[in-house]
């Protein structure tokens, strides 16, 4: 994938509503800009505000991807910054709680901290747990693949889930956005998801239905995903994606990484058992510059 | 007011928490000295000075324990040695009586011949390398495992009230995740039944098997702070019952762990420690019949031999060591199966070992890629090794220091074997630009040909770090594994 291609696919999201219109399908909001904060207010602010979503005395799970023990400036998770401000604007809404979680592919004192994300959300006002794996919950996942699955207990209590991943490259899954993002709610044996992928993140987006996604793409992994490691292999791109429906915003984050939404599996998958809209013509696309 | 019970409580809460210390506490350092008992321990440096017929530099802080006992005897038994205080309270829920054999000085003798045999049995025996590791394998475990069963139960049932408890046992007192070793059951059932041993005499392992309490002993026997009896004496006895080696009123400052239950006891006050006024008699010195020394001496040299010729299994596939250990010969030698280096581990996949490395290697660290991975960026277990069996490395050093070699096997891969995706040895594999590569294949299956990302390993990359097998869903005997072959530390050349 390279860099002219990848230059080229952003004009062409920006003019991409002039040209065709609002249409009546699920609103995905773009935002591109510098201040972080203000970003993902103003996204959240064209999406009709947070309180649309988040009910005073909620209790709300913010879930990043923090899964790696890498630096912020590797793009391997989620922008902490990103997070922090979610958390800020949850806890402005009247939340009761605002939990930050992940299950780590690395041992979670190590990724916690490396990331960035478990500092930034707690000095906002957010509970970080590390995954306890007494507190893994076996549940009827009633799936296509997955009939039951160990899923971490809180995200069963919590109200709402909002989905917040970064746009990165994977070596299996092409990439990695907010359906993908969903395994780091469930326990292990997770490696054996990889044989039937598209599926069951299909099954675990119908499971938890996370009522808001807001997929990072502040800094974009471009290869050498999911671990990363190589600061060549980051882009800054300034763009943050949000909407409701997760199958459009992963359809609209493919496009930004230079891909047509029919070229990343899991896209197909979710559109196809009904989970969201992967048609370009059909999402209601929203461009903001902050 | 009694000092010694509080001098004590200290020293064994000093223990504990270095114990608790040692573990990984958000970076790659560990800053408390967690092995200073170790490294204050006359008895490994002494042993570990004669196997390798070298000073190990950093425990020469065991000398001062030297110059102690050459002056005030066993205090250090009486007073500090944690696993004595354990005995020691484990004592008083029985209703024994004390005594002394001379055996300790025997095993004492046979350990330190067999150590300049080259067979370190010395942490065996030694208690404060018995209590780290029979703590850290098995009792830790057992702890973690009740607390957070306890506590995982009722958040299960939702019931929270006690939440804020279990935070802060999580915080400052239970590891991670609850460390599992195999041979938990053998390493505590041991340790509880040394406790169990006071039950029917007191402090039975101190008077009777303990190698350190010996050499002490040895020490003690010029000591000139010592238990002194007066003129007062009647010879009634009374002192000899509470006495944890039952020593008569003319006992052998060898045998005085200098508790003070004596004096206590003395109807007459006739019992007084201090420094000798002249006149004073030297007390009895620790008679050993000669042929029990002879045979001691011997059989260590020779059971040591013995074991030295026992063939090590320098084929074996299961042998992989930590990163920074010393070429196995001398490995062996230093090792004295503390179990710091399992304790502090982050994943868990440092193990004591039962037969991968023969008799000799007893509860020595190996790597199980079944229970963890060595983490790519983490040195922890080279910078609590006592002896030096591991070395200390620099984070530059480690990621560059191959402990062995993974290799795929194709029959069991499943994208190989049967056209399944999966990569997941690809994906977690830490080395920057990776030592799996994924490389687009056909492969035929019944169903007929698949395009599948297949495997493939980069050998001159890999640095043997086990991720892989460690997470390859092929659990029972995982598609790739490392094994020895290409260690760094046995220095051989390879082809690639």
């Amino acid at each position: 994938m390279d860099r002219r291609e990848f230059l080229k696919a952003l004009p062409a999201l920006l003019i991409l509503p002039r040209l065709l219109g609002a249409q009546d399908g699920p609103e995905v909001v773009v935002v591109k800009g510098g201040n972080v904060g203000a970003m993902v207010r103003a996204g959240l602010k064209a999406l009709g505000g947070l309180g649309a979503f988040v009910r005073k005395g909620d209790r709300v799970l913010v879930k990043p991807n923090m899964a790696w023990d890498r630096s912020p400036e590797l793009a391997a998770n989620t922008n902490p910054e990103v997070v922090a401000a979610l958390v800020r604007a949850c806890l402005d809404a009247g939340a009761k709680e605002v939990v930050v979680f992940d299950h780590s592919c690395e041992d979670p004192r190590r990724v916690y901290k490396g990331s960035g994300i478990a500092d930034a959300a707690r000095a906002a006002g957010a509970r970080v747990p590390y995954p306890d794996p007494g507190r893994f919950k076996k549940v009827r996942i009633r799936g296509e693949v997955l009939k039951e699955w160990e899923v971490w207990q809180d995200a069963l209590e919590v109200d709402i889930i909002i989905n917040c991943p970064i746009l990165k490259h994977h070596s299996l899954a092409r990439l990695t956005m907010g359906m993908k993002n969903l395994m780091g709610l469930v326990g292990d044996p997770r490696s054996r998801l990889h044989w039937r992928l598209d599926e069951a993140l299909s099954d675990l987006a119908s499971f938890f239905r996370p009522q808001l996604v807001v997929l990072d793409a502040t800094r974009v992994l471009l290869k050498g995903g999911p671990q990363g490691g190589d600061p060549s292999f980051v882009k800054e791109l300034g763009v943050i994606v949000m909407g409701r429906d997760q199958v459009a915003v992963d359809a609209v984050g493919a496009v930004l990484f230079g891909l047509k939404p029919q070229e990343v599996p899991s896209v197909v998958a979710g559109h196809r058992r009904g989970l969201g809209e992967m048609d370009l013509r059909r999402i209601g696309l929203k461009t903001l510059e902050v | 007011m009694r000092l010694r019970p509080y001098v004590q409580t200290a020293f064994l809460s000093l223990f504990l928490f270095l114990l608790l210390q040692t573990d990984y506490r958000g970076r790659d350092e560990i800053t408390y000295p967690v092995n200073v008992f170790l490294r204050f321990d006359p008895l490994v440096l002494f042993s570990v000075s004669l196997s390798t017929l070298k000073v190990p530099r950093g425990m020469l802080l065991a000398l001062t324990m030297v110059g102690a006992a050459l002056v005030l005897g066993r205090a250090f038994c009486g007073w500090a040695c944690p696993l004595g205080t354990l005995n020691e309270w484990t004592g008083r829920l029985g209703k024994g009586r004390g005594s002394h054999w001379p055996l300790k000085y025997l095993l004492l003798l046979a350990l330190l011949s067999m150590a300049l045999l080259g067979f370190q049995a010395v942490g065996f025996l030694d208690p404060l390398c018995l209590l780290i590791r029979s703590l850290s394998l098995a009792l830790e475990p057992l702890w973690a495992l009740l607390t957070r069963g306890f506590f995982n139960g009722l958040y299960e049932k939702g019931v929270r009230v006690l939440e804020p408890l279990y935070e802060f046992l999580e915080a400052k007192l239970l590891p991670l995740k609850t460390p599992f070793c195999g041979q938990a059951l053998f390493l505590g059932t041991l340790f509880l039944g040394l406790l169990a041993l006071n039950l029917f005499s007191p402090r039975f392992f101190c008077t009777r098997l303990c190698p350190l309490g010996a050499l002490l002993g040895l020490l003690a026997f010029a000591s000139p702070f010592r238990r002194r009896t007066s003129q007062a004496c009647d010879a009634c006895g009374a002192c000899s019952v509470p006495c944890p080696s039952g020593l008569p009123p003319g006992g052998s400052p060898s045998e005085c762990l200098l508790c003070g239950r004596c004096k206590e006891a003395c109807p007459k006050r006739a019992i007084s420690f201090g420094f000798p006024l002249k006149g004073d008699g030297v007390g009895e010195r620790v008679s050993l019949e000669r042929r029990g020394v002879i045979l001691a001496l011997l059989g260590g040299l020779l059971f040591g031999g013995l074991i030295r010729v026992n063939a090590r299994p320098l084929r074996g596939r299961a042998l992989v060591r930590p990163p920074g250990a010393l070429p196995e010969e001398e490995f062996l030698e230093r090792c004295v199966r503390c179990g710091e280096c399992m304790k502090v581990c982050l994943t868990g996949v440092i193990q004591p070992a039962l037969g991968e490395a023969g008799p000799a290697g007893l509860w020595t660290p190996v790597l199980d890629f079944r229970r963890g991975y060595c983490q790519y960026a983490c040195t922890l277990c080279g910078q609590v090794c006592p002896t030096g069996a591991i070395r200390r490395l620099t984070l530059e050093e480690k990621v560059l220091t191959r402990i062995g070699l993974a290799h795929i096997d194709r029959d069991r891969c499943l994208p190989w074997a049967h056209g399944i995706p999966c990569i997941v040895c690809e994906e977690h594999c830490p080395v920057p630009g990776k030592a799996i590569r994924i490389r687009q294949g056909q492969v035929e299956t019944p169903e007929g040909r698949r395009r599948v990302g297949l495997p493939v390993l980069e050998p001159s990359k890999c640095i043997g770090c086990g991720i892989c097998e460690f997470k390859c869903p092929v659990e029972d005997e995982p598609a790739i594994r490392v094994t020895p072959f290409g260690e760094a530390r046995r220095g051989w050349p390879l082809p690639w």
